[in-house]
């Protein structure tokens, strides 16, 4: 489903990727875990081009989207993005939040987003709050809602890029939940993340980023208890 | 104490009754208000246009040829008097027109678009970064996320200093007298060099200055609380 071809990326003389390849199938969980400034949130932000590259190749659904010619805004409709940061839009409410981009890209009418958003914001148990601007809401709530936005654009894959880094201890947990529930429906997500428990549980393969490469990949089982690489082993005994 | 009181009434009477000069009054501050009312208009669209030149990156992040652009047009505008781009719009570029308000307005628009631009290029760039990201990353164009996402939230940001603009603007029209309109200023100097005695007419357009500025105020603040109470923070 996703393909990167020897994927580059400099700021100015900092080269914080150098040469990843990957290829990331339909229904997979793809985890990746790696110290900081190892390159890992880089990555992912590359994935949807909010990175643009600066060497290499990235296929999605057997487009490369880094030709120039190619319509990104068309590409990103189809993969979501939920971030550290929630970034809630501060000027709507909950429910134009969800509704926004599917009724402005003209996707579905905004009777049919609405009663979408209400069904998605059933299923993480906030739907009274649809009328609610992001300030009055808790960080693992906003989370939700983050990733409830995305969803109701019906995208191929998710993206996530630390999403429990910036809540507190007893939220971490209700945001992990909704993340397992969308993983058990099949979605294909790629997830950067220091939640071990979440990286074992969840995911089908676990990849270690670190000094802007691929330094290893394996299945959760192999990946923790058979670490091959001096480095990761020195890391998992950090994080563990 | 009587004698003192019949002066200040003689006064009075000079400055603003006799050969009803009151008019005076009142048509100069119409023109003063007619052209910053414009001007200010104009200024902020062009202010508008200036910034989002301004901030416009190319694909790879650099800099685009409209950003250059916006960026020497702030610098000229900046770098030289409003009374000389005034006289310039005046005597040099728009020579053959004889409709000084329009010249006043055209010259007082460009003049406060410079200054506009960078109120909101800073409204713009307060908005978080992760606003634009979450838009384009639902698959927003680069114009519909500014639109429906950082714009609205950047209004309020510019609220207060593009308050600041408008009332500086209006009292920056009080060097029109140079192209020979007729404003308030102008009014009360005219009516002070006829009755040799400037006090009550400098005082007076001072007071009316003060006047219209202060409801400009209050109004400006009143919306900026209606604005902030959509936060519902």
């Amino acid at each position: 489903m996703i393909i990167v071809k020897d994927l580059h990326k400099k700021f100015e003389d900092n080269h914080v990727l150098r040469g990843v390849n990957y290829h990331i199938k339909q229904g997979e969980k793809i985890v990746v875990v790696g110290p900081s400034g190892s390159g890992k949130s880089t990555f992912l932000r590359c994935l949807n081009l909010l990175e643009m590259p600066t060497g290499g190749e990235i296929w999605f659904d057997g487009q490369n989207i880094t030709d120039p010619k190619i319509n990104i805004d068309k590409v990103r409709q189809h993969m979501g993005m939920v971030f550290q940061n929630f970034n809630l839009f501060n000027n709507y409410t909950i429910m134009d939040n969800i509704t926004l981009a599917p009724v402005k890209l003209k996707l579905m009418s905004k009777e049919e987003a609405s009663e979408n958003a209400l069904k998605l914001l059933d299923r993480v148990g906030l739907k009274e709050k649809a009328d609610a601007y992001p300030s009055q809401l808790s960080g693992g709530q906003k989370q939700r809602i983050a990733i409830v936005r995305s969803l109701a654009m019906n995208p191929k894959v998710m993206l996530f890029d630390e999403p429990t880094s910036a809540l507190d201890p007893e939220m971490v947990g209700e945001v992990l939940e909704v993340m397992k529930d969308l993983a058990d429906s099949g979605m294909t997500m790629v997830v950067v993340t220091h939640e071990m428990g979440f990286a074992r549980e969840v995911g089908t393969k676990v990849v270690f980023m670190d000094e802007g490469i691929i330094m290893e990949e394996n299945t959760p089982n192999e990946f923790f208890n058979n670490p091959q690489s001096p480095r990761l082993q020195e890391f998992l005994s950090k994080v563990l | 104490m009587q004698a003192w009181l019949e002066k200040i009434g003689k006064m009075f009477q000079m400055a603003f009754i006799d050969g009803d000069r009151w008019k005076l009054y009142i048509e100069g501050l119409g023109v003063t208000l007619e052209i910053a009312f414009f001007a200010a208009i104009l200024g902020l669209a062009i202010g508008t246009v200036v910034a989002l030149m301004k901030l416009s990156v190319t694909r790879n992040g650099k800099k685009t040829i409209w950003a250059h652009l916006a960026g020497i047009y702030i610098d000229i505008i900046r770098g030289t008097p409003s009374v000389l781009q005034l006289l310039i719009m005046w005597f040099i570029i728009m020579k053959s027109c004889t409709n000084g308000t329009l010249v006043a307005v055209l010259s007082f628009g460009i003049n406060s678009g410079a200054y506009v631009a960078e109120i909101v290029r800073a409204g713009i760039l307060a908005v978080d970064k992760g606003q634009t990201e979450a838009g384009r990353s639902l698959g927003l164009s680069k114009a519909q996320t500014m639109g429906y996402i950082v714009i609205p939230q950047a209004i309020k940001n510019v609220l207060p200093p593009i308050g600041n603009e408008f009332i500086v603007l209006l009292k920056e029209t009080a060097i029109v007298g140079y192209v020979s309109l007729t404003d308030l200023t102008r009014a009360a100097n005219q009516i002070t060099s006829r009755t040799y005695e400037a006090f009550m007419p400098l005082i007076g357009a001072a007071v009316i200055y003060f006047t219209i500025i202060k409801i400009l105020t209050v109004l400006l603040e009143k919306l900026e609380r209606r604005l902030r109470k959509s936060d519902n923070r």
